[in-house]
């Protein structure tokens, strides 16, 4: 395609530069019931799941239906998304901050047609392209990253992982069954973008293999020493290397034994990759929770160590995340997040009712923190 | 890898027109990285800082965080972007010959 310049001009890239305007304001975009009613709500109802009423001192109703997003969107997408807001909200909408999609109308009237239209909206392959859902007791979008779409340090794919995990969950994301809401979010490296540390289940790209040493390009590429600092476990030190031609260089030297895969090396040096096909997997976490709702918030821990990735429905994956999802939904009382039930009954039985298997890799051993997540007392059940 | 050719030499760089490696690095660089970032005229100051971050890099093997080049040079942020619109990293430091920086830039 030819070249279309903008205006602007690289030879004197200064030129006419616009900086450190921020974003656009927030209310320029609001609807004018929003507008008019802000700061004065009064209560909310749930109608129906993905629905939702807003009623303010004026009497003035805003309903809300919350819509499923796939968060990676083509414009052409986006476009439909606006022909919808064209079509029946006065052209305006907003994106929550777990990326579904919410229309807002200012009439029960206008409800129903808005929901029918949504539903009726479909992929070519048969998926829902808007499916209305997602609030209350139920589980909502799963908050991911980039994965092999656009990372370099991935050990999963987010994208495949979130849509075969959201198909196995569908029903509880147009329904509010559940004891209490469920997030699941996943990151595909334990850099952990996103909110994977503290949701009620996590699914995390992992690693099992060390880095390889990339020697020959190691100095040009890498300042040594924020690799060696990059490392949790002081696995890397400094060292001075033979080339295959005879050539010394220098470079590092990683301790196999001290490494546990991290990748954050990588993170700072290019020329210590560590992606494998078959060493990289998923570890599922459980039980964390940002809200104070109750309890303080929690992190969530390492529940299953390691589940392969199975390109491109991750099976296995799922189908533990489910076994977990239905043990929740039987044993936990109303309002009890998922953390809170595992804490209450304990984590022994919680392995028992998802009918997980506990291994050796799920004792905490990094540091003097470690000590305080084994057990000091003889309170256990058998 | 790619290779740029500038006042008769030629040099490898990266995607991001990084050099290949530091003991490349020459004053036909410079003045092809000048050209690259759109500075029309070098001063003493392009000169001091592209000076203190190679100093710095032949001692450390790092390059210096900001607030040290700042305290070394004397001049605020502010003024680093003057003198390299692009920044410290992704302007100084390419021209000083430094490797790409790294982490989630
Ligand atoms: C006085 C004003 C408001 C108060 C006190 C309020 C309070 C709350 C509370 C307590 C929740 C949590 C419900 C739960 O987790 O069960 C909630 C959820 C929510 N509110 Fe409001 N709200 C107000 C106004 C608004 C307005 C004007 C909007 C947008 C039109 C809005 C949108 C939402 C959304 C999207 C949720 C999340 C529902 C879900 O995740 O299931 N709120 N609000
Ligand atoms: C009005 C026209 C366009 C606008 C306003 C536009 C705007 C943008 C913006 C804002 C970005 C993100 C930059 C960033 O990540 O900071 C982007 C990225 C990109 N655009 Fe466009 N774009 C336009 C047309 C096109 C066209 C015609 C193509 C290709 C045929 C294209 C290809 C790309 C590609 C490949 C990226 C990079 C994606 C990536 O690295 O993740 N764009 N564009
Ligand atoms: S979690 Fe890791 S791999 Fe995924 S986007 Fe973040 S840094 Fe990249
Ligand atoms: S992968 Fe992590 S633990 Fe292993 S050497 Fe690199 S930084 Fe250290």
């Amino acid at each position: 395609m030819a070249f279309i310049s903008s205006g602007y001009d690289p030879s004197s890239p200064m030129k006419d530069r616009i900086t450190d305007i921020g974003p656009r304001k927030y209310d320029e975009f609001y609807p004018p019931v929003i507008s008019k009613n802000k700061g004065k709500w009064l209560y909310h109802e749930y109608l129906q799941p993905g629905v939702f009423v807003h009623v303010a001192e004026s009497g003035d109703e805003v309903y809300s239906v919350r819509v499923g997003g796939m968060r990676l969107m083509s414009i052409g997408f986006l476009r439909e998304i606006c022909e919808i807001a064209d079509k029946h909200c006065g052209g305006y909408l907003r994106f929550t901050t777990r990326n579904n999609i919410e229309f807002m109308v200012d009439n029960k009237s206008k409800v129903k047609p808005l929901v029918d239209d949504l539903m009726s909206r479909k992929q070519p392959g048969g998926c829902y392209k808007f499916p209305v859902g997602g609030t209350g007791a139920g589980i909502t979008n799963i908050v991911h990253t980039q994965g092999w779409i656009h990372c370099h340090t991935p050990a999963t794919d987010a994208s495949g992982p979130v849509k075969a995990t959201m198909d196995v969950l569908f029903d509880d994301f147009v329904n509010m069954r559940l004891p209490a809401h469920l997030r699941v979010s996943l990151a595909c490296c334990l850099n952990m973008c996103g909110a994977v540390h503290c949701s009620d289940i996590a699914i995390l790209g992992y690693h099992r293999k060390p880095p390889m040493l990339d020697h020959e390009y190691l100095d040009k590429m890498c300042e040594i020493p924020l690799a060696i600092a990059a490392c949790p476990t002081a696995a890397i030190k400094p060292a001075k290397m033979e080339l295959p031609g005879g050539q010394k260089v220098n470079s590092v030297s990683v301790n196999n034994e001290r490494c546990m895969f991290c990748g954050n090396c990588y993170t700072m040096c290019p020329a210590m990759p560590l992606a494998d096909d078959v060493g990289d997997g998923i570890v599922i976490m459980a039980g964390g929770k940002v809200s104070n709702r109750v309890h303080a918030p929690k992190f969530s821990k390492v529940v299953v160590a390691f589940l392969p990735n199975e390109v491109p429905r991750w099976p296995t994956v799922t189908a533990t995340i489910k076994k977990i999802v239905e043990a929740y939904a039987k044993g936990a009382n109303k309002y009890e997040r998922l953390g809170e039930w595992a804490e209450r009954i304990g984590w022994e039985r919680f392995f028992e009712k998802c009918d997980l298997e506990f291994t050796h890799h799920l004792i905490d051993d990094f540091r003097d923190p470690a000590y305080f997540t084994w057990r000091q007392t003889t309170q256990f059940k058998f | 890898m790619p290779t740029v050719e500038f006042g008769g030499k030629t040099f490898t760089v990266d995607e991001d027109g990084f050099i290949d490696t530091f003991d490349n690095w020459c004053e036909e660089w410079v003045q092809h990285v000048k050209k690259e970032e759109g500075i029309s005229e070098l001063s003493d100051e392009h000169r001091k800082i592209v000076n203190v971050l190679q100093d710095y890099y032949r001692k450390n093997g790092i390059a210096p965080m900001v607030r040290v080049l700042s305290k070394v040079t004397g001049y605020k942020l502010k003024h680093i972007y003057e003198l390299f619109p692009s920044g410290p990293g992704k302007g100084a430091c390419k021209m000083a010959g430094l490797p790409k920086p790294t982490g989630c830039v």
